[in-house]
C-alpha cells in the first residue's frame, strides 16, 4: 500500500508538476535555434502562477464552460496516473490501456465542448479544427498501443511492460512506435500540427474567450501532455536496456523522454504551421499504412 | 507609341471635346476633355493602349473659379508616357462620370474622389464611404480648401458602425471577423469573411482606420522643403521611397533636377531600404505561417543593415536624407568598403537561405497553388510591384519609368509565372539579391560631385505641375504635386501600392480556407498606414503633458529597473 502511494505522488510529480519545466525548456531550445536568449525555464510555472489569481471572464454561463478546464485537467491527471513511467503505472489495472485511450481523449473533448460554449466564431472553428485533429490522431495511437497489447496478449501496461522485459523486439511494435512517433507531434500540439489554437491566424481558437484560472488549467493540462505521451512512448516501444532497479528505470525513462522531446522540439523549430486539410490527410495516410500495416503484423505474428 | 502619336489617336476620336493639352516634360501628357469624354478617352487609353490606371486626384480648385478638377492618372508603361486624362465638375454639386465600369482599378479611387471632395461620381458600382470613418457627417469634405487643416466637425451617430452597409452574408455562410485589430495584422484594417465551414465564401472590406490627413497637411500647413520630412513618415519601414518620390516629382514641377551623385545616393539608399524591408517581410511571413525561426534569423541578419543605415544617415529608419534637389548628406568613401561587406555578408546568409525555403517541402505546402492571382485579374485590378510580378506582369518603376540613378544603372525585374503565394516569395528573395547586386554596381559607379542642385528656384510659380513614380518595395507609388502658392503645392496627391494591391484581396481570398487568409494578406506585404496616409495626434493639455525622448527613456528605464529589482537580476546596462 505504501508503495502504490508512493507511486502515486511519483507519477504526479514527474507527469503533472514537472510539465511546465518540460515546457520551459523546450521553449528555451527554440530560443537558441531562434538567436535568442528566451524566457526562464521555469516561465511556464510563472505564467500559470500569474493566470491563477487573474480574473476569470466568461462570456458565457453555461455550465459546460465552467466545467471544462477542472475536467480537462482532472482527466489529465488521470491519465497520468495511468501512464507508466519505465515500470506498470501508479493506478495500474486490468484494461488501463483502454480507460487511458479514453480519459485521453476526454481532456480533449473538455476543450471542444468549452469551444463551442463560448459562442465566440474563432472558438468555433478552433473547436472544429481540434476535432478533428482529435478524430484523425488518437486512432493512431490507440491501434499502436493496441497492437503492443496484442503482442503481450494483455490489456494492462503492466503486462506490456513485462512482456517486452522478457522477449525480443519485433517488426510490427517497431512499426507501432514508429507511428506513435508521428502521431505524439500531434498529440502534443505542437508546429506544424498546433492548428486548433493557430494564433496567427484564429488567435488561439478554443482558448480565446479563455482567461485566469480556466486558461491556466487548460495550459498545465496542455503540458502535462508532452510528458505523459513521450512518457508511453518510451515505456512501450522504447523500453531498452530493461535495468531491474525501480529508480534507475525512471530516471532512464526521463533521459529516454528528453531525447523524444528534443526532437518534438526540432520538428516544432523547423516547420511551419499545415493547414488542417493537410494535416488530416497526413494522419489517414499514416493510420492506413503504418499503423493498420503494425497491426496486420502483430496479428500475422511478427 | 510616342506621346504625340497618343495625342494624335485621342483628337481623331474626341476632338472637339478636348479642352487643352500640356507637356511639359516630355512624356508627361496632361489633357483636359470633356466630362462627357472621359469614360470614352478612359476606355481607349486603357483597352486600346494598354495604360494602366494608377490613381485619381481630385483638386478643389473653387478659388480661381474652376470649380473641382479630377485627374485620372495613367502610364503606358512601355512606352513610358504618363498620361493624365483631367476632366472638371461645377462647384456645386459637383458630378463626374465615373470611369470604374469601363477601368475597374479605378473603384478605390473613385470613391476616395467621392469622400474626401465631395465630387459625386455618377454611376460607381460600389458607392460607399471608404475612407471617411461611419460617425463623420454628411456633407463634409475634408479636401476641400475652406475646410482647414485641424477642423473638426460635430461628429454625428456615435453608433453609426451599425450602420455601415456591409455586404450582406451569402445563405449558408456565417460570418468570421478579422480585425479591425488582429495578431497578425500590425495595423488596424477590417475584412468580413462570410464562410462555409472553413472555406470562405465572400469577404468585405473597411479599413482607413489610420487616416492622417497628411495630403491635407501639405496643402495647407507644409512648405515645399518640409513634405520631406513629413512624407518620409508616411510609412515606417519604407519611408524613404516616398520622399524620394515627393523629392523627384517636385523637381520636375520645378523644372531642376538633382545632381548625379545625389541621384546615385538616393538610389543607393533606396535599394538599401528594399533590401531590409524584404528581410522584414520574410520574417513577418514566416511568423505568419507560425515559422518563428524563419523570423527570427531573417531578423537577426537584417539588423547589422540598420546599423549600416544608422551609420550613414543617423537612423535605422525615416533617415531625413532627401531635400528637393539632392539629398542632405553625403557617403563617404570610408564607408564604401563597410557597406560592401554588410551587404556581401546578407547576400551569402541569403543564399543559404533561400536554398533552404527552396527545399522545404512544408512550406510549400503552404504556398504553391495557394492565393491564385491570375495575370488577367491582377492587371484587371492593376496590383503592383511584388504582387504583380508573381502573377507574370514585369511592371517595376525602376525599368519603366527610371527616376535617381536606375538610368545609369539598371536594375534587372523579377518575374514568376505560378502566379500564387509561392511566386510572390520568389520574386521578393530574388529581388533581395538583385538589390545587393544593385547596392555594388552602384558604388562602383558612383561619381563624385555636389550633391545639391545649385539652380534650385526662389520663388515657384504657381500651376506648374509633375508625376513620378518610385518602385517601392511593396510596389510602385506615386507622387503627383501642382505647385500653389505660399510656397506649398496646391495638391500633393499620394498613393501607394497597398492601395491597389488591398483590391485584389478578395478576389485572391475566395474559395481559400481560414487558415490561408493571413498568409495571402501577407504574401502581398501590406502597408496599411502607407495606403491610409496620415494620424492628427491631438496632444489635449498642452505642453505640460508632453513626454521627450529623454524622459520617456528614463521612465522607461525606471520601469524595467522596478521588475528586475523585484525579480533580483542585473541592473540593465
Amino acid at each position: 500500500m505504501a508503495i502504490t502511494v508512493l507511486e502515486i505522488v511519483l507519477s504526479l510529480v514527474i507527469l503533472i508538476g514537472l510539465a511546465p519545466l518540460a515546457e520551459g525548456l523546450l521553449r528555451k531550445f527554440k530560443a537558441i535555434i531562434h538567436s535568442r536568449q528566451g524566457p526562464p525555464i521555469i516561465q511556464p510555472y510563472l505564467d500559470i502562477a500569474k493566470l491563477l489569481v487573474k480574473e476569470d471572464l466568461a462570456p458565457t454561463d453555461n455550465w459546460v464552460w465552467r466545467m471544462a478546464p477542472a475536467l480537462c485537467l482532472g482527466a489529465t491527471v488521470v491519465v497520468a496516473l495511468l501512464t507508466p513511467i519505465g515500470g506498470a503505472p501508479a493506478f495500474g489495472f486490468g484494461g488501463d490501456i483502454i480507460v487511458f485511450v479514453y480519459f485521453a481523449t476526454l481532456s480533449v473533448v473538455a476543450i471542444i465542448l468549452a469551444a463551442f460554449a463560448s459562442g465566440n466564431p474563432y472558438a468555433y472553428v478552433g473547436g472544429s479544427r481540434e476535432m478533428m485533429m482529435a478524430l484523425s490522431v488518437e486512432p493512431v495511437m490507440a491501434i499502436a498501443l493496441f497492437v503492443a497489447a496484442i503482442k503481450a496478449h494483455t490489456l494492462t501496461f503492466g503486462g506490456i511492460l513485462s512482456h517486452s522485459a522478457t522477449s525480443e523486439p519485433s517488426i510490427s511494435m517497431a512499426v507501432a512506435g514508429i507511428a506513435f512517433l508521428l502521431a505524439l507531434q500531434a498529440l502534443v500540439g505542437k508546429l506544424p500540427f498546433d492548428i486548433a489554437e493557430a494564433d496567427q491566424e484564429i488567435m488561439g481558437g478554443p482558448f480565446i474567450e479563455r482567461s485566469g484560472p480556466g486558461l491556466a488549467l487548460f495550459r498545465w493540462a496542455m503540458h502535462a501532455r508532452l510528458l505523459i505521451f513521450s512518457a508511453v512512448l518510451v515505456s512501450v516501444f522504447v523500453p531498452w536496456p530493461h535495468v531491474g532497479i525501480r529508480g534507475l528505470s525512471i530516471l532512464l525513462t526521463l533521459a529516454k523522454m528528453g531525447v523524444f522531446l528534443t526532437l518534438v522540439g526540432l520538428v516544432d523549430v523547423v516547420n511551419p504551421r499545415l493547414r488542417i486539410d493537410q494535416s488530416m490527410g497526413y494522419y489517414a495516410r499514416i493510420v492506413v499504412f503504418v499503423s493498420i500495416g503494425a497491426l496486420a503484423l502483430a496479428i500475422v505474428g511478427h | 507609341m510616342t506621346s504625340a502619336e497618343l495625342i494624335r489617336r485621342r483628337r481623331q476620336d474626341v476632338g472637339p471635346a478636348i479642352e487643352s493639352v500640356s507637356e511639359p516634360v516630355p512624356g508627361k501628357v496632361r489633357m483636359a476633355v470633356a466630362p462627357g469624354a472621359v469614360v470614352s478617352v478612359a476606355k481607349a487609353l486603357y483597352r486600346d493602349h494598354g495604360a494602366r490606371f494608377l490613381v485619381t486626384a481630385g483638386i478643389d480648385s473653387r478659388e480661381g473659379g474652376n470649380g473641382f478638377e479630377v485627374d485620372h492618372i495613367f502610364s503606358l508603361d512601355k512606352d513610358k508616357i504618363f498620361f493624365i486624362l483631367r476632366t472638371s465638375a461645377a462647384a456645386e454639386e459637383p458630378e463626374v462620370p465615373a470611369i470604374t465600369p469601363e477601368v475597374p482599378a479605378a473603384a478605390w479611387a473613385e470613391r476616395e474622389l467621392q469622400d474626401l471632395l465631395g465630387v459625386r461620381v455618377e454611376g460607381l458600382p460600389d458607392g460607399r464611404r471608404l475612407i471617411l470613418p461611419d460617425d463623420w457627417p454628411e456633407g463634409v469634405h475634408p479636401l476641400r480648401k475652406d475646410m482647414k487643416y485641424g477642423d473638426w466637425p460635430p461628429l454625428g451617430d456615435e453608433n453609426a458602425e451599425e450602420s455601415y452597409p456591409w455586404k450582406q452574408a451569402p445563405e449558408g455562410t456565417s460570418t468570421v471577423v478579422i480585425g479591425p485589430y488582429f495578431p497578425v495584422l500590425e495595423e488596424p484594417t477590417q475584412l468580413r469573411l462570410f464562410v462555409d465551414g472553413e472555406r470562405v465564401i465572400d469577404c468585405d472590406y473597411r479599413g482607413f482606420y489610420n487616416h492622417r490627413a497628411i495630403e491635407k497637411m501639405g496643402d495647407s500647413e507644409l512648405t515645399y522643403n518640409e513634405i520631406p520630412f513629413v512624407s518620409e513618415r508616411i510609412c515606417g519601414i519604407c519611408g524613404f521611397i516616398h520622399s524620394s518620390c515627393y523629392c523627384e516629382t517636385a523637381e520636375e514641377a520645378m523644372g531642376i533636377r538633382a545632381p548625379r551623385r545625389a541621384r546615385y545616393i538616393r538610389s543607393l539608399m533606396l535599394e538599401i531600404e528594399r533590401i531590409h524591408s524584404h528581410l522584414l517581410w520574410t520574417g513577418i511571413a514566416g511568423h505568419i505561417l507560425g515559422f518563428d525561426t524563419v523570423l527570427m534569423q531573417t531578423w537577426r541578419m537584417r539588423e547589422p543593415l540598420m546599423w549600416l543605415c544608422e551609420k550613414i544617415t543617423g537612423n535605422r529608419q525615416t533617415y531625413g536624407m532627401h531635400i528637393i534637389g539632392g539629398v542632405r548628406r553625403d557617403i563617404s568613401e570610408e564607408c564604401y568598403p563597410e557597406i560592401l561587406a554588410v551587404v556581401g555578408k546578407i547576400e551569402q546568409e541569403w543564399i543559404q537561405f533561400y536554398d533552404a525555403v527552396q527545399g522545404d517541402t512544408t512550406l510549400k505546402a503552404r504556398l504553391v497553388g495557394v492565393g491564385m492571382l491570375p495575370e488577367e485579374t491582377a492587371k484587371e485590378i492593376a496590383v503592383l510591384g511584388p504582387t504583380a510580378r508573381g502573377s507574370n506582369w514585369d511592371i517595376d518603376a525602376r525599368a519603366d519609368h527610371p527616376y535617381a540613378a536606375y538610368d545609369e544603372v539598371p536594375i534587372r525585374v523579377i518575374t514568376h509565372p505560378d502566379c500564387d503565394n509561392w511566386a510572390r516569395v520568389v520574386v521578393r528573395l530574388e529581388e533581395v539579391l538583385e538589390s545587393v547586386r544593385w547596392v555594388r554596381e552602384g558604388l562602383k559607379q558612383m561619381p563624385d560631385g555636389p550633391i545639391m542642385a545649385s539652380d534650385i528656384p526662389e520663388e515657384v510659380p504657381a500651376g506648374q505641375w509633375g508625376v513620378c513614380t518610385v518602385e517601392a518595395p511593396r510596389g510602385e507609388a506615386i507622387h503627383y504635386v501642382l505647385t500653389g502658392g505660399d510656397n506649398r503645392p496646391d495638391r500633393w496627391r499620394v498613393r501607394a501600392p497597398t492601395y491597389n494591391n488591398l483590391q485584389a484581396l478578395p478576389s485572391m481570398i475566395k474559395g481559400e480556407t481560414i487558415a490561408d487568409v493571413p498568409i495571402i494578406l501577407g504574401s502581398m506585404d501590406p502597408c496599411f498606414s502607407c495606403t491610409e496616409r496620415v494620424e492628427v495626434v491631438n496632444v489635449r493639455s498642452g505642453e505640460a503633458e508632453r513626454l521627450d525622448y529623454q524622459e520617456l527613456l528614463a521612465r522607461s528605464r525606471a520601469a524595467t529597473e522596478r521588475l528586475r529589482g523585484r525579480r533580483g537580476g542585473r541592473p540593465w546596462q
